[in-house]
């Protein structure tokens, strides 16, 4: 079974007293505990201002359990990446900022798009996923 | 003040892929186009679901829009067909099995709030009233204009806010954008109710149409019961 350990910790001296709060899993396939995402798609990239970029050149099996990995490698604390999904506005990934997100992709208007602001900006992104169909080539 | 995320994603040398993968990274999560470190957080909560109704996380009203705020999220079941899909209003991000986690960043686009204005006028009696989302005003006595306004100001209002725009206008403005119900315009109002016995008048108009906000964070279970946790941090 492929196997892909996710983790997360966030710390914290916002409060009184300080906060850690630690989650780790196994990326499994939907709705089981027997086999694991098999599927993983890597890029590190300059993204450049102007245009926005569908994140994943291709289409993700839908409605299943995949999950993105996107960073902002940027140093200048000023640029940052829009992430949208259809019409809809997620955020912002600021210089350093990174995210971890479940993916539907659940049809064209599931797509993850991404903008670059400011000026170029790096960004490294990892989908593990469970079936992906290349777009035909034109 | 810091907050600090750190994420690995770890694969051994055959497993994903023929040699080991590992991704890790740590950040200071800082607010938009800054160094400096969000200063503020909703705390960790959790929440057991009941049915599988859609539930409201997080209102995008009642945030910064365009910020750098982040969510964390995690279904605690142990069960591995259970589920909850996450969406930004209505649009689906994606789906969160047992175990799972999330790190989202946040727009918090906001929605428009209606607004209306009641415009008083005349002599309002003793008895007179006005009724609205649930309050209701009785005058003791005869009051002017400007005393019905400094009423109708003062009373507080379930589901809107009311500010004095002149001496004779109090202006509503709704205190959810997804409050869509639009109010009757006219002196006699279906929604704003006015009861005089003499002269008094109160005619409403409305000044700003609602837009829902569409970025409000939802959950959905796959399955009644389910559980979350959830922290926001946020400007």
């Amino acid at each position: 079974m492929a196997t892909t350990t996710a983790a997360v910790t966030l710390t914290s001296d916002l409060l009184s007293d300080n906060m850690s709060v630690s989650a780790s899993t196994t990326c499994m396939k939907a709705g089981t505990t027997a086999d694991g995402l098999d599927g993983m798609e890597y890029g590190y990239l300059d993204l450049i201002t102007g245009d926005e970029y569908d994140l994943i050149g291709a289409t993700p099996t839908a409605s299943k359990a995949s999950k993105l990995y996107l960073k902002n490698h940027s140093t200048d604390e000023t640029y940052f990446i829009a992430i949208t999904q259809g019409t809809q506005a997620i955020g912002r990934l600021y210089a350093g900022d990174w995210m971890f997100i479940p993916a539907d992709f659940h049809d064209a208007a599931g797509e993850i798009a991404i903008t670059a602001n400011g000026g170029t900006n790096k960004i490294c992104y990892a989908l593990f996923h469970e079936g992906i169909t290349k777009d035909a080539s034109a | 003040m810091a907050i600090t995320a750190s994420v690995s994603l770890i694969s051994a040398a055959g497993d994903l892929v023929t040699n080991a993968l590992t991704l890790s990274d740590s950040t200071t999560l800082t607010k938009a186009a800054s160094s400096t470190a969000l200063a503020n957080t909703s705390g960790l909560a959790r929440k057991t679901t009941a049915s599988t109704d859609q539930y409201t996380l997080f209102k995008a009203d009642e945030y910064t829009a365009d910020k750098a705020h982040k969510l964390y999220l995690k279904n605690t079941s142990a069960t591995a067909t259970e589920f909850f899909t996450v969406s930004y209003d209505d649009e689906i991000i994606g789906r969160l099995y047992a175990g799972d986690w999330a790190l989202l960043p946040w727009s918090a686009t906001d929605g428009v709030k209606a607004a209306f204005s009641v415009t008083f006028a005349n002599t309002w009696a003793e008895n007179d009233t006005a009724v609205f989302d649930g309050v209701t005003i009785t005058l003791g006595s005869t009051e002017t204009t400007a005393a019905m306004v400094d009423l109708v100001v003062a009373a507080k209002y379930p589901n809107f806010t009311v500010v004095e725009t002149s001496a004779s206008v109090a202006t509503f403005t709704a205190k959810d954008s997804n409050d869509l119900s639009l109010i009757e315009e006219g002196a006699a109002s279906d929604d704003y109710v006015v009861t005089t016995g003499g002269n008094g008048t109160g005619t409403v108009a409305r000044t700003v149409a609602p837009v829902a906000s569409a970025n409000d964070i939802k959950i959905t279970p796959g399955q009644a019961a389910n559980t979350v946790e959830y922290m926001l941090f946020y400007e």
